[in-house]
């Protein structure tokens, strides 16, 4: 699963995804470097993992289940079914946007759903894996918030802090669009999209925040994961020129309390879950920022099994092994030529002599 | 800018040391201090133009290495991608291709020595002001052109240096006397790596801004230390003039003869050697022009410390010089030394390229390869060449350095902007690796030839008394 985080309308995503809009508020009419950074904070929820067998093939659908009233509460479910076993996806646009992880050791598992309950302030026990003795691990992750950054001030960055905070954006006021639109089952992808529905500067009018779903992990140890390459890209074409680094504070235990309410996870967890917040820094004091393109893209990896290791690619492989094994084995070869030659020499010339 | 330093160095102190007998000497004996500094035969004289000798070729050593002390601010403020940025590097060598051959003839034949180096000194100051306009006005062709003009100076600015060196000190202190011009030759280079990023900040605080003024500024400001090697020249012409006419000294000459013809005679072991040089050199002085960004960019590194890092080749080659160039002198095998010296090369690029290790590590293994090489390969010419020929073999092998570092700092440019540091770390490993290729082959050869080459120092004494028995 890749949520990807992007500032750009109309995405064309090839996942499920929520978007909303933004054009950040830059330091306006400011000096011309003036560089803003982003934030986003996520949330984590982890329940203990248990024993899964990894499947190769998955049969992946995907399913909006219909609200009753509003189309931008959007609920989307992506099943992957294996031979005995299934991941479910669920995003959600309630509040904050946020996704279930769940994994089951059954092939039948079907997620339940109960809207009225789920609406209701109290959502407690309205979502569900069933047959609730087949989950195996659970998570969940929420984007609550975006941060901007001025970091123009150098003299404030140089103290480590990304600059000055402007006021963040709660992406649970945000208003999302109708997620069946961007529905598309042949390529297994759906993009959230969305913005401040009150957004009275103007600053988010222009661009959007997207999520969107790429690909499914399931490898065969229990752990779940959460991985990422340190690094944003700020066109859609990501390049290493376009890229941004990207800093993870340490993840810190929070209570639920201080925590932007979302109703799936709640409607999943009960109200007794285990929180760590973190944040995520797009863009350093020294390099261009997302304020040059006006666009960011971040993705992640969320899954089970143990996390996918990075190889080199065939090619880079392939010129190293040329490049480290000519002069080796011409200097073998050429050695042992010449040691032949020598002994072939010699004793041609010992009767001579 | 160290590179034509090796080549003249092992070219000048290839030929026989001739002790040379010296006029007037008697006149220093007993005289005061300040006498002894005005007497061009006393030693206190020629400390004196020695020192204007160092500070002769400062501005060229400073000012070479501009462009990678400010490659984000060059490319930034005059919005061109990397491989237009190493264009600047490209510029400076088109001219030395063709100029290595000649740079000899016109100091001994047109120029003369004194006006030889002021004439150069005048072409640097020149290029760097042009390059410097260019920055200013905001153009960058203006500053390709700069360039230019910068490379044809200087180059033959260090061949004067090197024909005052010999000039004033042969038979005396000359190779202490080389030594010292290299080590000033890698601290004009240090300081311009550590300084010109400061400069660029301060002068940016001064105007309030960043952009092409401030770029064009803080270049003009760099070459200051061309005027002041200029002053150099004008000085140490005045102190030559005037030594000529106390002690009757003959003007300096390289004696470079160069003669294309001699080409059809180069032996299978010269190219080879040829091959090691610009193959090796690639991987060197074009990753110093792109260094900074990178090690701000992989390793997290400050400006200033990327700057540090990126210098420290230069720092550690300044003192280590004269180390291994002893050491080769005494051990011989210079095959091995050159061996020794692209495979820890090679393990430099891959450490930076696959590993996320302290980035100096690296830096200093390469400053240290890079030391090594200098001193085992360039003297390697001496003994596959007969020594009427060596002038067009070290020109040559100069041309060819240049040739390759001409096109291989766009290429390199190019695989930076198409496929990022990774692939041009790679790409580098690869021109060692053809370096390295070639050093297998020469030992080979050598090998096979029963070539002198890998000798210990007695070997080929024993070797070359054979020959004349015969």
């Amino acid at each position: 699963l890749r949520p990807s985080s992007e500032r750009r309308p109309g995405l064309r995503g090839c996942g499920a995804a929520a978007a909303c809009s933004g054009r950040g508020p830059g330091p306006g009419g400011g000096p011309a470097r003036g560089r803003s950074l982003l934030l986003l904070q996520c949330l984590v929820l982890l329940r203990a993992p248990a024993g899964l067998l990894g499947d190769q093939t998955r049969r992946v659908s995907l399913e909006v289940i219909p609200g009753p009233t509003d189309p931008s509460q959007n609920l989307l479910h992506i099943r992957a079914v294996g031979v005995n076993s299934t991941i479910h996806y669920i995003w959600s646009s309630l509040g904050p946007p946020a996704v279930l992880f769940v994994a089951t050791d059954t092939p039948h598992s079907v997620l339940s759903v109960n809207w009225t309950c789920l609406l209701s302030p109290k959502p407690e026990g309205s979502l569900a894996v069933l047959p609730a003795k087949s989950v195996r691990f659970s998570s969940a992750l929420i984007f609550p918030k975006l941060f901007e950054f001025d970091s123009t001030n150098s003299s404030e960055v140089k103290n480590g802090s990304p600059g000055k905070p402007y006021p963040p954006y709660l992406l649970a006021d945000f208003s999302w669009d109708d997620v069946n639109s961007t529905l598309d089952p042949t390529m297994l992808s759906a993009t959230f999209q969305g913005r401040p529905s009150k957004d009275p500067l103007g600053a988010f009018s222009n661009g959007s925040l997207a999520f969107k779903l790429d690909q499914l992990l399931w490898h065969s140890s229990p752990e779940g994961f959460l991985q990422w390459r340190p690094v944003a890209f700020s066109k859609k074409q990501p390049d290493w020129k376009t890229a941004l680094p990207c800093q993870v504070s340490p993840p810190g235990p929070t209570l639920a309390t201080l925590l932007p309410q979302s109703s799936i996870v709640r409607a999943f967890f009960g109200s007794s879950a285990n929180f760590c917040t973190f944040n995520l820094t797009f863009g350093d004091s020294t390099g261009p920022a997302y304020e040059n393109q006006r666009y960011l893209s971040w993705s992640a990896l969320l899954g089970v099994g143990s996390p996918p290791v990075d190889s080199f690619s065939p090619l880079v492989l392939g010129i190293m092994v040329v490049v480290l094994g000519a002069p080796a084995l011409l200097l073998v070869g050429g050695g042992l030529s010449l040691l032949l030659l020598r002994h072939r020499r010699y004793s041609e010339y010992e009767p001579i002599s | 800018m160290a590179k034509e330093g090796d080549g003249e160095r092992a070219l000048l102190a290839a030929e026989p040391d001739e002790a040379e007998a010296e006029a007037g000497s008697v006149s220093g004996a007993g005289a005061s201090p300040l006498s002894a500094l005005c007497d061009p035969a006393h030693l206190a004289h020629r400390i004196v133009a020695l020192a204007f000798m160092c500070f002769l070729g400062f501005g060229s050593y400073f000012c070479y290495d501009n462009p990678a002390a400010l490659q984000i601010q060059i490319q930034e403020d005059m919005q061109i991608p990397t491989v237009t940025f190493m264009l600047l590097y490209s510029w400076y060598s088109w001219p030395n291709v063709i100029l290595c051959f000649f740079g000899g003839f016109l100091i001994d034949r047109v120029f003369g020595i004194r006006w030889g180096s002021i004439i150069f000194s005048l072409i640097v100051c020149i290029g760097q002001v042009v390059f410097a306009m260019g920055a200013l006005v905001n153009a960058f062709w203006l500053m390709q052109l700069g360039r230019f003009v910068f490379g044809i100076g200087g180059e033959s600015l260090a061949v004067a240096q090197n024909t005052y060196a010999v000039s004033w000190f042969k038979g005396k202190e000359l190779n202490l006397v080389f030594g010292l011009q290299l080590s000033m030759a890698r601290i004009g280079s240090t300081v311009n790596l550590n300084v010109m990023g400061w400069l660029y900040s301060r002068v940016e605080g001064l105007l309030g801004y960043p952009g092409h003024t401030t770029l064009g500024i803080t270049l003009m400001i760099g070459g200051v230390t061309c005027i002041f090697s200029l002053i150099c020249a004008l000085i140490l012409g005045y102190l030559d003039w005037r030594a000529e006419r106390i002690l009757h000294k003959e003007q300096g000459k390289t004696g470079e003869v160069i003669r294309l013809t001699d080409m059809k005679d180069f032996s299978l072991s010269l190219w080879l050697i040829f091959v090691i040089c610009a193959c090796y050199y690639v991987a060197v002085f074009p990753f110093i022009g792109l260094g900074k960004v990178f090690f701000m960019g992989k390793f997290k590194v400050s400006t200033q410390e990327a700057s540090a890092i990126n210098s420290i080749v230069y720092v550690l080659s300044a003192p280590l010089s004269p180390v291994f160039g002893l050491m080769v002198d005494k051990a011989g095998r210079n095959i091995f030394w050159v061996m020794c010296a692209v495979v820890a090369t090679m393990a430099s690029h891959m450490m930076l390229a696959f590993t996320f290790w302290n980035p100096w590590i690296a830096m200093c293994l390469l400053g240290i390869s890079y030391s090594l090489l200098a001193c085992a390969l360039w003297p390697m010419v001496a003994f596959v060449v007969p020594e009427h020929q060596l002038g067009t073999a070290y020109g040559f092998m100069q041309s060819i350095q240049n040739l390759g570092l001409a096109i291989m700092s766009i290429v390199a440019g190019e695989v930076l902007d198409l496929w990022g540091y990774f692939f041009l770390e790679i790409f580098f490993i690869a021109c060692v690796s053809v370096s390295l290729l070639a050093v297998v082959l020469l030992y080979l050869v050598d090998y096979t030839r029963g070539g002198s080459l890998n000798c210990s120092p007695r070997q080929r004494v024993e070797l070359s008394k054979k020959t004349h028995t015969k």
